[in-house]
């Protein structure tokens, strides 16, 4: 029967049975130790968004089930079977909806293996004949139950109608009419249950293969059908195999909901609702650590794989669920325990908490199986790998369960709570102690750790009305005191450093050092009090430099954040990622690095010297030519005479110096430069000397801007050639940053770097703390293989935001395709930034085009009309009279210069280009790649950008964009 | 113009063939391998990538498996116990292709950074526990794409790149011994891809490269190709030499597994499976069981057919094996004695597959 629910949506559940009393004899199964068998329910409707998540289940120690049926049809659900222990509680967590799948799915897995299991053949099985349903769209509900105690009588079946209840042996026939694969999908987690009740109906041959994931599959796409009236199934499996697709056919548009409700789950505590767990997380909000226990339930002491052994074979134990396994099946049961110890179904659960203790250590056992190196590599990924991470949620300090961030801080301090174990903690801040909520002080960890809540003055369940920095403290710690000698009559209120020193509340002077005298340490050793060790130095600043600290393996990988940085080659990338080494990095170049580069250095030197001396060389025939001419023409009876004088030109050069520069050109020519000259550097020196001061070169560097083959940074370097090639020449930064070729042009460099936090003060809250820990990693990447099919790209998709450099300049600049034919630069930045913004792999994400050079761009812009590139054609910009008289000026309010106009164009072009190609919005910024703040602003509008990506994930809310307004109103 | 003329050759090349492999086995009354249920099974998962795996390579003995991933990790793998025994963090993390020593002492590994890094498995650790590269063997101007130590000889591999050349190395010197293709004539003319050596004559390589076609080098002559394959259509992928290293199989982007002989030039069979819609999934590698008759051949799609290379008949397809990879297999490699494959996915685990039922090996 379908019902109409307030919301309208359609579900279908089940009613009261209100028929006749049933007369058919009920088979009863026998039960056996009832409280160790895990329950299956219906898990109710979860009315969240679809969202991923982890799954977790939340089993109970098995004697405290107790069961309860709620009836609530409200929900849709139709046999809602709730089991729910009163004293132990699920925090509930939003987003969490996967959780019935997955430890559903997880559980059959385990299930699958009862089949072996002897002592598992207690079952009540039911089901109702869904044949006998008067409407075609009645529901089915179909539940499976190991434990015999609860009687199937007890439960409300979704009897529609005259619907029976009973049991499938009654009703089965061959071509059993089953609505919607209901049958399979219910009784799918107790397969041996299943099975048997089949059988004893003679109906069904049905094989259930052992393997978890075949299962899942059946199951899943079963579970859509669990309310369609079409289809029709036949039971009969011919094959071993159940596939999929048979429950494909009949699929239908079913809800969500119903779907869910249609989960039938094996847990020991259940928190089949979502009010319910809203519920009771309020009522109690103790943390309760669920415990995963095994599905297979065997003779004590046996190999839950094997069923053999008694309890003195020697046995390996999953952290998760305590299964134990013998030296045979362990290897079996475990993988290759990519996460230590754990059965391959408990992949992904977080272990045990009480055996917690025994991660990374290894037992005889698996030293008899393994060699030393698949030891320590087991042990190694069961102590690093996330999972089996302490979960922050159940350290509770001063009140407040903990973030992930707090937990690290907290556990890589210099000073850190030993054994941490769930549970609730004060800690004092300014002191450092540290205790269990409601006891003495244990430790003294480090102070100013930016964890957990204020501290409670009832934290430590004081009752001696003396405070230590707005905590009660207890009477022990009152005794010291005392004994210390620190005045303590009229209840006074202490404040006290971490390096013991005391002060009364509202007094300035110190009053003296607690742990000052030599007894004091003693007496809190006699008295269990924690006493400040001698190695518990001030570490304030330590703990706040949150960059130098190393955070374990897993975290980095989660909290990179890649930046993927491209563009056309002489785009300034180089330069960009250059500037990012050395704005953020502490060390930006190593020594090595910067030894390597002072070489590359004085290679480019010399290159630009050769270049200049081919030049000289062209100016020198030049002008003998002119001369020649002139004189030709000019005096033609002087011909004989005067061959030695005449050809003494402003570029000729004495024959010593002509002889290095034919050496040099020479070598350049055999392209062997970088091989003779980082050697050959101390040798030629002087001789470089010798020709910078030369009025000839001096000529041709003058005219250097009409060689081309000179790139305009090389000025920066010729004119301090002299100093760059003596041998202890240091290179500076900002000689590196203009030096060429410092990151290879071949494949990749990447720099990891995180923002350095502004002014940092002592209560940043945890938005901020988060912002400081997020890490970057900028990835740049040649370009040069980026052809149509370019099959590493896919290598990226991980990348949060592509950066796409483009000078700006390139509109002037020319390059020879492969045909000999000059294209613009600009054009094909645009080809390379299309197929780039095209590729599938960045099909989700978000692109900063940063327009570089824009320095050079204003200077040339005056002299080259931007429509200089044929894409740019369309560019007529109005121009006020007066501005054109003073055309250097720019920045002039409500008169942009030239250079601003243009480049805005050329920003609306990129934009229009981008989303007319993806259909989203394009983030453009100004850079200027020399200029340290302009990279620095570019790069924090990258993580503008992100973070207002995941902002609009999280709320949609329009607050946060605020957050790209002022870097981006300049681009619109 | 020159694709033009070398499609013409090719056309012309395959008229006068009146013949491939599975019409004469055909002829001669071969029936295809089949295979039961049981014949090859997944017998070990190997978990603990975190990301993508791209490349795997086994020992010639001793059972263990080097595998390179997408998180950046090389892992070497105890393929009896399944069981990790080391796991080497690189410093470039854009891997693209690694293989093991033939002594079983080094690791190479190569990817975006263009260099081919050589980590010694015996090495000591770092404080932080990771291995320290033993050897850069840098030089090529474009990303390595596929490294291979020649057999027997741990002190030299060839690699290829994206700079269009494949390299021969002398790792003791870490300096490049010859130099294939690039700026001489008869080399490829986009980037390679895949590179296999000959097993029977080591001095014999095959490449495969996004110009579609497949050259055979002779180590001694770098200058010039002894051979250039034409017939794909779109990239090669993947090379792959036949156990008897008369033949060669390549794996393409056009969607086909090609046969070649060595010595003749020809192309000997096309192993294609036409699909029923028009997107025809990439081949990404290839590999031939220990006596050539079946060919392992993974797709982007997911699926991994077995084919038999006598009849060209597709026999199993072990995507669609109930216990198989959750996403597309990325590598293939079979062991040393031919008794297992190894598949590498995207779904980051490696699955070990062995030939059951009555015959060990095929």
């Amino acid at each position: 029967m379908a019902t109409k629910l307030e919301d309208g949506a359609e579900y279908s559940f089940a009613l009261e049975y209100h028929g006749p009393p049933i007369t058919r004899n009920l088979p009863r199964a026998v039960p056996i130790n009832v409280d160790r068998i895990p329950v299956a329910a219906v898990v109710s409707p979860v009315t969240l968004p679809d969202k991923l998540s982890l799954p977790i289940v939340h089993p109970l120690s098995a004697t405290e089930i107790c069961k309860k049926f709620s009836k609530e049809c409200k929900l849709g659900s139709s046999s809602e079977l709730l089991t729910v222990s009163p004293t132990s509680v699920i925090s509930f967590e939003p987003g969490k909806n996967g959780v019935g799948e997955g430890s559903f799915s997880k559980e059959l897995g385990l299930g699958s293996e009862t089949s072996v299991s002897p002592s598992s053949v207690n079952n009540a099985f039911e089901e109702r004949d869904p044949s006998n349903g008067p409407s075609s769209n009645s529901n089915c509900v179909m539940s499976g139950e190991l434990s015999s105690d609860l009687e199937s009588s007890n439960r409300d079946y979704g009897a529609n109608g005259g619907n029976d209840l009973g049991f499938s042996s009654v009703n089965h026939d061959n071509s059993l009419e089953m609505i919607g694969g209901v049958g399979s999908s219910g009784a799918l987690g107790f397969s041996d249950s299943f099975e048997k009740s089949m059988e004893l109906s003679g109906s069904l041959q049905k094989r259930v293969s052992s393997d978890c994931k075949e299962r899942l599959d059946f199951n899943e796409s079963s579970q859509p059908d669990w309310d369609s009236s079409e289809s029709v199934m036949s039971m009969d499996y011919p094959s071993s195999r159940v596939s999929s697709c048979k429950f494909g056919d009949g699929k239908n548009e079913s809800s969500r909901d119903v779907r869910r409700a249609s989960l039938v789950r094996f847990c020991d505590i259940e928190s089949d609702d979502e009010d319910t767990d809203e519920e009771f997380s309020r009522a109690e909000p103790e943390v309760v650590i669920a415990k995963r226990e095994p599905a297979v339930k065997v003779r004590k002491g046996a190999c839950y794989r094997c069923l053999k052994g008694s309890r003195f074979t020697e046995k390996e134990v999953c952290i998760v669920c305590d299964a134990k396994y013998c030296s045979s099946c362990v290897l079996r049961a475990m993988g290759s325990m990519p996460e230590g110890r754990k059965c391959i179904t408990c992949l992904g659960f977080p272990i045990d908490e009480s055996k917690r203790g025994n991660l990374g250590k290894c037992s005889r056992l698996l030293k008899r199986l393994l060699n030393d190196l698949e030891i320590q590599q087991i042990m190694k990924a069961e102590k690093l790998c996330e999972v089996n991470q302490l979960p922050p949620e159940y350290i509770c300090v001063n009140g407040r369960s903990l973030y992930q961030e707090e937990l690290i801080m907290l556990q890589s301090c210099p000073n850190p709570p030993k054994k941490l174990k769930p549970g609730n903690y004060w800690y004092d801040k300014v002191s450092g102690l540290w205790g269990k909520e409601g006891n003495k002080p244990s430790q003294i960890i480090s102070p100013h750790l930016n964890v957990g809540g204020p501290i409670k003055a009832d934290a430590s369940n004081g009752n001696t009305q003396v405070y230590i920095n707005g905590r009660e403290i207890t009477k022990v710690e009152l005794r010291m005191l005392k004994l210390a000698g620190v005045q303590c009559a009229g209840n006074p209120h202490f404040w006290v450093n971490e390096d013991g020193s005391y002060q009364e509340e509202g007094q300035k002077n110190t009053k003296g050092y607690i742990w000052g005298k030599a007894g004091t340490k003693l007496l809190c050793a006699v008295l269990s009090l924690p006493a400040p060790s001698k190695s518990s130095s001030p570490c304030g600043e330590q703990v706040n430099s949150v960059i130098s600290r190393s955070f374990p393996d897993y975290f980095e990988h989660r909290a990179i954040q890649k930046l993927l940085l491209i563009g056309y080659s002489g785009s300034g990338t180089s330069t960009i990622f250059k500037q990012a080494k050395i704005l953020y990095k502490d060390i930006a170049f190593s020594e090595d690095e910067r030894d390597h580069i002072k070489l590359l250095i004085q290679t480019n030197v010399y290159s630009y010297i050769g270049i200049l001396l081919e030049g000289r060389e062209h100016f020198e025939e030049e002008s003998l030519n002119k001369l020649r001419k002139t004189s030709s023409s000019d005096d033609t009876e002087l011909t004989g005479c005067g061959e030695g004088n005449v050809e003494k030109t402003p570029y000729s050069i004495c024959p010593k110096l002509k002889s290095f520069s034919d050496w040099l050109l020479k070598i350049m020519a055999s392209g062997a430069l970088e091989v003779i000259f980082p050697a050959a550097t101390r040798e030629y020196a002087p001789l470089v000397e010798e020709l910078c001061s030369n009025s000839a070169f001096r000529a041709t560097y003058n005219r250097r801007s009409e060689l081309k083959t000179l790139p305009s940074i090389a000025s920066y370097f010729l004119e301090r050639a002299v100093d760059m090639l003596k041998p202890d020449y240091k290179p500076s930064d900002l000689d590196i940053l203009y030096a060429e070729g410092v990151t290879s042009s071949n494949g990749l460099s990447c720099v990891d770097f995180s923002f350095p936090e502004p002014a940092h003060d002592d209560d940043v809250d945890s938005e901020d703390l988060h912002d400081s820990l997020l890490r970057f990693q900028l990835i740049r990447l040649q370009t040069k293989g980026f052809a149509e099919n370019c099959k590493w790209l896919e290598m990226f998709e991980d990348v949060r935001l592509v950066i796409f450099c483009v000078s700006l300049s390139d509109y002037n600049q020319y390059v020879n395709d492969s045909d000999g034919s000059s294209v613009n630069k600009m054009v094909l930045s645009k080809k390379l930034f299309e197929s780039v913004v095209t590729h599938p792999t960045f099909d989700q994400i978000d692109f900063l085009l940063l327009l570089n050079k824009f320095d050079l761009f204003e200077e040339m812009i005056e002299q080259v009309p931007l429509s200089q590139c044929d894409w740019f054609d369309d560019f007529h910009p109005v121009i006020s009279r007066n501005r054109s008289n003073n055309s250097n000026r720019n920045n002039i309010n409500n008169n942009p210069s030239l250079g601003q106009l243009a480049f805005h164009y050329t920003a609306v072009k990129f934009k229009k280009l981008y989303s007319e190609l993806t259909g989203r919005k394009l983030y453009v910024s100004l850079v200027k790649g020399l200029e340290p703040n302009s990279v620095d602003a570019a790069l924090k509008y990258s993580r503008e950008i992100l973070n207002w990506d995941e902002e609009k994930n999280n709320f949609n809310s329009s607050e946060y964009s605020v957050y790209s307004m002022d870097a981006n109103s300049f681009s619109n | 113009m020159h694709n033009v003329e070398r499609l013409v050759a090719g056309r012309k090349r395959l008229l006068l063939l009146d013949t491939d492999v599975a019409g004469y086995a055909r002829s001669q009354g071969k029936t295809p391998v089949t295979f039961g249920p049981t014949d090859l099974v997944c017998c070990r998962t190997l978990q603990g990538h975190t990301g993508k795996v791209y490349s795997l390579d086994w020992t010639p003995e001793r059972n263990r498996i080097v595998s390179a991933s997408q998180d950046g990790r090389l892992i070497v793998w105890n393929a009896l116990t399944s069981q990790k025994t080391h796991a080497i963090k690189l410093p470039c993390a854009w891997v693209m292709t690694c293989a093991f020593s033939p002594s079983g002492q080094s690791v190479a590994c190569g990817g975006l950074d263009s260099v081919c890094s050589i980590f010694n498995l015996n090495s000591q650790t770092d404080r932080d526990g990771n291995l320290p590269v033993t050897r850069m063997l840098s030089g090529h101007k474009g990303y390595v794409s596929s490294c291979q130590y020649v057999p027997d000889e741990d002190s030299h591999l060839v690699t290829s790149s994206g700079d269009q050349t494949c390299v021969l190395w002398d790792i003791t010197t870490g300096l490049r011994t010859s130099v294939f293709g690039g700026e001489f004539q008869s080399g490829h003319t986009a980037d390679v891809l895949s590179i296999s050596i000959n097993g029977s004559n080591s001095r014999m390589f095959v490449s495969g490269s996004c110009d579609s076609t497949a050259r055979l080098w002779d180590m001694r002559v770098a200058s010039r190709a002894v051979r250039t394959f034409h017939g794909h259509e779109g990239d090669v992928n993947s090379v792959k030499f036949f156990p008897d290293g008369n033949r060669f199989g390549t794996g393409s982007d056009d969607g086909t597994c090609r046969l070649f002989d060595i010595r003749t030039g020809h192309q000997l069979q096309v192993y294609y499976q036409p699909h029923g819609d028009n997107d025809v999934p990439p081949v990404t590698s290839i590999a031939f069981s220990i006596s050539g008759r079946l060919l392992f051949a993974g797709y982007t799609n997911g699926d991994c057919y077995v084919w038999d290379t006598l009849l060209a008949k597709m026999v199993l397809n072990l995507g669609s094996l109930h216990n198989s990879h959750d996403a597309r297999i990325s590598c293939l490699g079979l062991s040393a004695d031919g008794s297992a494959l190894c598949t590498g996915s995207s779904d980051t685990n490696l699955k070990i597959w062995a030939f059951g039922g009555h015959r060990r090996v095929i």
